[in-house]
């Protein structure tokens, strides 16, 4: 049981966070997406999801990338190789903790 | 730990979340079997026959695919839903599978005729295989898409007990000294014909509901 609460108290509080893990679970699974895919995928609004984005840019896990696409603004998004690592191991804990 | 995986596969379904990969599947099949008609039917030296014209009509098929899909998407999807590019490594290994599919398909075809076997069921097994991969991968998400999977594994049966005279006015001139080669070429038309009639009509429904389902973001 003591094993179980102290691998929980090791996993990653940023990621650890229900939206944040959504965030980092979809970008995981592609080279590469927008912030309206994200948007659409995770349901938050405009504000909840930047704030999440800055805070996993913070942590060097997330790439934002603002370019244009024609005239239109666009956000592209892909999660760095610290990111992907630390999905990892977060995902590895969490089994192992189950 | 469930939803951390459904969450992985989201963008496997985000893919066809428009119809067009159905679209773009069924056009394939459709332009395939077009071609496979146009070489059975056409008459003998005409240019359908020659390794140009098939060369030609696949540059065409597929540029219209590949440009089209990406015209659609840009168009429509990207400004609704959002963009996404799939990793490069999950893009060679589908490649890597449908490039040894093919290949066993193809020894399998080649093995069976040089023994003279009788393979049109193979075209019916196709049918049905390519149904179930259809149900599990397309049709859980999408609850409707079942009846497509069910209509594609009847249709792909229903070509295996065909009378033998109308495959043979399908095959046209492919195989006429051969009932065997007749009956193959017959069913695989068939059932081609079948498959990308039915990804088409469910692709175009598909594109239809997200349409009306979604607005423009942006």
């Amino acid at each position: 049981m003591n094993q179980q609460i102290k691998t929980i108290a090791e996993l990653d509080r940023v990621i650890h966070e229900p939206g944040r893990l959504m965030i980092v679970a979809l970008l995981s699974a592609v080279e590469k997406a927008d912030f309206l895919y994200l948007q659409h995928e995770t349901g938050m609004n405009k504000g909840t999801l930047s704030s999440h984005l800055s805070r996993l840019e913070e942590a060097g896990y997330v790439e934002v990338v603002k370019t244009y696409r024609g005239k239109v603004p666009l956000t592209l998004l892909h999660l760095t190789g610290a990111g992907r690592k630390a999905f990892e191991q977060y995902r590895r804990k969490l089994k192992e903790a189950l | 730990m469930d939803e951390i995986k459904s969450l992985l596969n989201r963008p496997k379904y985000y893919n066809n979340i428009d119809g067009v990969g159905e679209l773009g599947m069924g056009f394939m099949m459709l332009g395939f079997g077009l071609l496979m008609w146009l070489q059975a039917h056409a008459p003998k030296g005409s240019a359908w026959h020659g390794m140009w014209a098939f060369a030609i009509y696949m540059t065409v098929l597929f540029s219209i695919l590949h440009y089209g899909a990406k015209a659609i998407k840009t168009r429509y999807t990207y400004p609704r839903t959002g963009f996404v590019e799939y990793r490069k490594h999950d893009r060679i290994w589908t490649g890597v599978a449908a490039f040894v599919l093919s290949v066993v398909a193809s020894v399998a075809l080649f093995a069976g005729r040089r023994r003279h076997l009788d393979l049109s069921a193979l075209g019916s097994l196709f049918g049905v295989v390519l149904a179930a991969g259809y149900a599990y991968r397309i049709a859980r998400e999408v609850r409707w898409k079942l009846v497509v999977a069910g209509a594609i594994a009847l249709g792909s049966l229903a070509t295996a007990i065909l009378p033998a005279n109308l495959l043979a006015a399908v095959a046209g001139e492919i195989g006429a000294a051969h009932p065997v080669r007749t009956k193959l070429y017959g069913t695989y038309l068939l059932s081609i014909l079948l498959i990308g009639t039915m990804f088409t009509i469910s692709g175009g429904i598909s594109f239809w509901l997200y349409l009306r389902q979604t607005r423009e973001e942006r």
